[in-house]
């Protein structure tokens, strides 16, 4: 039996669905069994991000509807075959989702999967509610910047009020992800630091992810920045896939900016 | 050593701005996780006396002053 996580943030544009195309990915190099499902309804892109865009026949609304199977709607990554993908409808409402529904589709991918993570569109309205609904967890996604960081509290707090583990007396576990840290910035106190998210938020970190032009060549080609060894953002998302695995991996300091310097130092050595 | 004209930095801007923004958001939106229960038990004991169609309780912020706003609406076929 795996376990359910939403991929939230409230406001859209902060890396939501590359931050799942990610995670989804280094979880199936930790060699989990994992599938990641685009929520957006209407607005299909976690499909461009993984590179299966062309590989699309049926979507989960039409697994949610009975007019296809799970089985036939499916799609395996090329790249990795732990990696599992389950796209948007691209023509249909997100008025198409019920509570019924949406709790039999994740049940069902529960069975077969490790992990099963729900891709949330922007927004806090029924399309976001219907995937948080049955999450057992959520992964929140920030930029440090106060848009971002205001309504993702917002989508916390409809997460706190609407989850069906906390409508049962349990409670959903929330981890930050903060994505597109400028080192110089935070240094020069130009950017919130992430001490001061947390405590914003009130919410515990799972990991930070510095700004990275890589992230956008990798979304040009259909291939998750995780493939890019070289990426700072895709060696961010490799750690904190691996503390989605269990893996114990050191929180990395990339609020400062001397790291790179360093580096390269300890190159000459080698 | 202009260091001290210097205005604040804008991150500690930003943290104090979000603070009283978010504190203001979380009781705007939230109220009470016990409002839907004391709204029933209202409902309740104002039944005993008169017939009730609804019962509408809403947290507001004035200043430094909070208060209940209650609005109970009666039923008047009872």
């Amino acid at each position: 039996m795996g376990i359910v996580i939403a991929v939230i943030s409230g406001k859209g544009g902060v890396g939501k669905t590359t931050a799942t195309a990610n995670l989804g990915l280094g979880i199936a190099i930790n060699e989990k069994k994992c599938v990641v499902v685009d929520f957006d309804i209407g607005q299909r892109n976690l499909d461009m991000i993984l590179g299966l865009e062309n590989r699309v026949v049926y979507d989960m609304v039409q697994v949610m509807e009975g007019e296809a199977s799970l089985k036939q709607a499916l799609i395996k990554s090329k790249v990795n075959e732990n990696l599992h993908f389950l796209a948007a409808s691209q023509t249909r409402d997100k008025s198409v989702l019920d509570s019924d529904k949406v709790q039999k589709l994740v049940a069902e991918l529960k069975e077969e999967f490790d992990f099963v993570i729900l891709d949330a569109p922007a927004g806090i309205e029924s399309g976001y509610e219907h995937t948080i609904e049955f999450a057992d967890a959520a992964i929140v996604v920030v930029n440090p910047e106060v848009s971002s960081i205001r309504d993702a509290d917002r989508a916390i707090g409809i997460l706190d009020s609407k989850s069906f583990k906390v409508k049962n007396g349990e409670e959903v576990a929330k981890y930050l992800i903060i994505n597109r840290i400028v080192a110089d910035m935070v240094e020069s106190g130009e950017m919130l630091r992430s001490e001061d998210i947390l405590e914003i938020l009130n919410i515990k970190l799972l990991g930070k992810v510095p700004e990275d032009k890589g992230v956008i060549d990798a979304s040009n080609q259909g291939k998750p920045v995780v493939l890019d060894k070289k990426s700072i953002a895709g060696q961010a998302y490799m750690r904190i896939a691996g503390r989605l695995c269990g893996k114990k991996v050191d929180m990395k300091n990339i609020e400062v900016s001397d790291d790179g310097l360093f580096k390269k130092l300890a190159g000459i050595f080698k | 050593m202009f260091g001290f004209f210097k205005k604040k930095k804008s991150a500690s801007v930003a943290k104090d701005r979000l603070t009283i923004a978010i504190m203001s958001d979380r009781d705007r939106t939230n109220g009470y996780p016990f409002m839907d229960e004391m709204k029933a038990e209202i409902m309740e004991v104002v039944q005993k006396y008169v017939g009730v169609r609804g019962v509408e309780i809403r947290k507001e912020i004035d200043g430094d002053m909070e208060a209940l706003a209650i609005d109970v609406e009666l039923d008047k076929n009872r």
